[in-house]
């Protein structure tokens, strides 16, 4: 078992000490290739954006645009062959690209966790959910066992059980003594999503990574999930970083937006800007494109599809289906612009 | 217009939960549970409701795809429910299917021509020799071009593929489409697409729709009524402009509650549905929804409530539908 606990969790104290006003998170100019057997294929292309304290960004984008590949790249995720990785993820003053696997081991999990789409298959079958959540247990909050144990002289058994309970309790969950001794297959998809999410904020990580997490759910399930993970993030000051293709969801819970479109973030501004005042092309026909329930006009689109990305369109990514697509466009990428406060824009329409 | 197309009336789809070597199964997965249903010529209706409420399977059962346990199905004035495999080839042309994953319905080995003209076959008014310039044809009512023919699924994007499922589905000539989650795969730009699609070309060829999908945004667009199911039951039909500003059904205001808006400025917390979903196999006593709703008494725990008709073509299930809509719990502000 990996013993990384103690001398981590003085730092991870420091870290929380920090201002609010400083990112928890850097990505600074990310760019991520593959190679595939057409060539390689540039699927993030100079992505930037922090990530504040308690704050919920959410990454919208259709499919393909990049949005997980940013998600996994930031844990080192991706398996590694076939794959170039340029640019800085700045944690805690560290390099997460740079870190060798060992040191990763520290954050993965511990400091930055992640939930994914498909809440069913990222529990582990053969293991009985009271098992897994043990293990993290003693792996993280071996304190708290040793806290609990002076106080009440139970033994260790006894301690791991009632730190899960209380754990899964603060995730929404009921029955739980029978919860424990069953297995990933025998509970709900929304069961299932509210025990990955106790696991996932056990350690009271900084920054929780939500990969598409309710887009498996029904609508109700959906709407217990997205509170749950607000309020327990509002509770333990975990920032999250919300994946979504659903602007609802983004509009709901999310604090600011970044737009992606073919691998590069294209708009980036707090929620409320985005839906009343959108500045990219693409945002406004994405936002005309949602169906709104009471509206009855016929639903627009945004013409075309999304690039190849082995031979992109040398400028602009988005020039081929823009209506107000500029001669410069064709030739050149455009630059991130703030064109108000928190609020960046990459398109020639908006430079002076 | 206004004549039923299909008419269901009291129809069950039940799957043995148990299989027991000898005798009859003693218990039952009531996917459809007692479905009365006109689907009027003309129209689309949506099937709402949560995933494992039965909506899938209601749909395949109307079209004869799963096995109808008793009840009776009539389309087109016909009792099809008796039907054999042989019986029932001429109404399969004329009831068709688009799925939700476009990739998986289209064979990766054939070419669009022979996808296209396969279904082709089944339409007796298409002479062989025709069939390339039906394929274009069809082609063309899908916004696809012609040069799309030889090429191969994996050639196209989702959207594109999922155009393709509809013109195999129109090769037929049919009179009704089941829509089974047909845009839930799709990013929403792209589902724009396919829907604007698929209203034009019922207007166009005029078609009856079904339209099942568990995205209350989109079934305003798309459908002129819409059914909402819980538990293998019918609770509640109404216009899709009506619907969801004045519910008679708890169950249906629950459900737009917890629908997301897009509209950061709406301030709308979202609405907390509690409990799960019930077993198709063991669901509760009396009405399906008493362990979940806010406004039970003791009758809904003890007594299933009646279909009753609220209007020309709504119904709603509710022991109290009368009293919450004089009391006005329901109607959303």
């Amino acid at each position: 078992m990996r013993k990384i606990i103690v001398n981590n969790s003085l730092s991870n104290k420091k870290a929380k000490q920090k201002s609010a006003s400083l990112p928890v998170l850097q990505i600074k100019e990310l760019n991520v290739s593959f190679n595939t057997s057409r060539g390689q294929a540039k699927i993030l292309e100079g992505v930037s954006f922090d990530l504040y304290p308690k704050e919920i960004l959410a990454l919208v984008g259709e499919t393909g645009s990049g949005k997980s590949v940013t998600a996994k790249s930031i844990l080192d995720l991706i398996p590694g062959h076939s794959r170039e990785t340029r640019g800085q993820v700045l944690f805690d003053t560290k390099d997460l690209l740079s870190m060798s696997d060992k040191e990763l081991q520290t954050v993965r999990g511990y400091r930055i966790s992640m939930v994914f789409q498909n809440p069913q298959s990222s529990i582990n079958p053969v293991f009985t959910l009271g098992e897994q959540i043990f293990r993290l247990i003693r792996l993280y909050l071996s304190r708290d066992i040793e806290a609990l144990k002076q106080k009440t002289g139970c033994g260790q058994k006894q301690a791991l059980k009632t730190i899960a309970k209380e754990k899964l309790r603060e995730a929404g969950l009921t029955d739980i003594k029978r919860m424990l001794k069953s297995y990933a297959g025998e509970i709900s998809g929304g069961m299932a999503q509210r025990y990955r999410i106790a696991l996932a904020l056990l350690s009271s990580p900084e920054i929780l990574i939500a990969d598409e997490a309710t887009s498996a759910l029904d609508v109700t399930v959906q709407a217990h999930i997205l509170k749950l993970m607000k309020n327990l993030c509002e509770n333990k000051r975990t920032a999250i970083l919300f994946i979504t293709h659903d602007l609802g969801i983004a509009a709901q819970i999310c604090d600011r937006i970044a737009v992606m479109y073919a691998g590069r973030i294209v708009e980036i501004a707090e929620t409320k800007k985005i839906f009343s005042n959108p500045k990219h092309p693409y945002t406004k026909g994405l936002l005309k494109a949602v169906p709104k329930l009471g509206a009855d006009e016929p639903l627009s689109f945004v013409p075309g599809i999304i690039p190849d990305l082995v031979n992109p369109p040398r400028g602009c990514r988005f020039q081929p289906r823009c209506d107000h697509a500029l001669d410069i466009c064709l030739n050149q990428k455009p630059e991130s612009l703030l064109i108000e406060d928190r609020h960046k824009v990459s398109c020639f329409l908006y430079r002076q | 217009m206004n004549k039923p197309l299909i008419k269901l009336e009291q129809i069950n789809t039940w799957f043995p939960d148990n299989k027991p070597v000898f005798g009859k199964p003693t218990s039952w997965i009531k996917a459809v549970n007692d479905v009365s249903l006109n689907i009027i010529e003309g129209e689309c209706l949506g099937l709402v409701g949560e995933s494992g409420c039965g909506k899938s399977t209601m749909g395949r059962t109307i079209l004869r795809l799963a096995p109808l346990y008793s009840g009776k199905i009539k389309f087109m004035g016909d009792d099809i429910s008796k039907s054999d495999d042989k019986g029932l080839k001429p109404y399969r042309a004329k009831m068709q299917m688009v799925f939700q994953d476009p990739k998986a319905s289209l064979n990766p080995k054939m070419t669009i021509f022979k996808i296209l003209s396969e279904a082709t076959a089944l339409n007796l008014r298409v002479a062989k020799e025709n069939y390339l310039e039906q394929a274009v044809k069809l082609l063309d009512l899908v916004d696809l071009r012609p040069e799309h023919i030889y090429r191969y699924p994996h050639e196209f994007s989702g959207g594109q593929q999922q155009r393709i499922c509809v013109a195999r589905a129109l090769a037929t000539d049919p009179k009704f489409i089941v829509f089974d989650e047909a845009t839930s795969a799709l990013d929403v730009s792209v589902q724009a697409q396919v829907i604007n699609l698929m209203k034009d070309l019922q207007n166009k060829l005029d078609l009856t729709y079904l339209f099942i999908s568990h995205d209350l945004s989109i079934m305003e667009h798309v459908c002129s009524r819409v059914a909402v199911m819980y538990a293998g039951q019918i609770i509640e039909v109404q216009d899709s402009g009506s619907l969801f500003d004045t519910p008679r059904h708890p169950y249906t205001k629950a459900l737009k509650n917890a629908v997301p808006i897009a509209d950061p400025e709406s301030g709308k917390e979202l609405g907390i549905l509690k409990g799960e979903v019930p077993k198709l196999s063991d669901p509760p006593s009396g009405c399906h929804f008493h362990p979940r709703c806010d406004y039970k008494e003791n009758i809904c725990v003890e007594k299933s409530p009646k279909v009753r008709k609220t209007g020309k073509n709504s119904q709603v299930k509710c022991h109290f539908h009368e009293e919450l809509w004089k009391r006005g719990v329901l109607r959303y502000t």
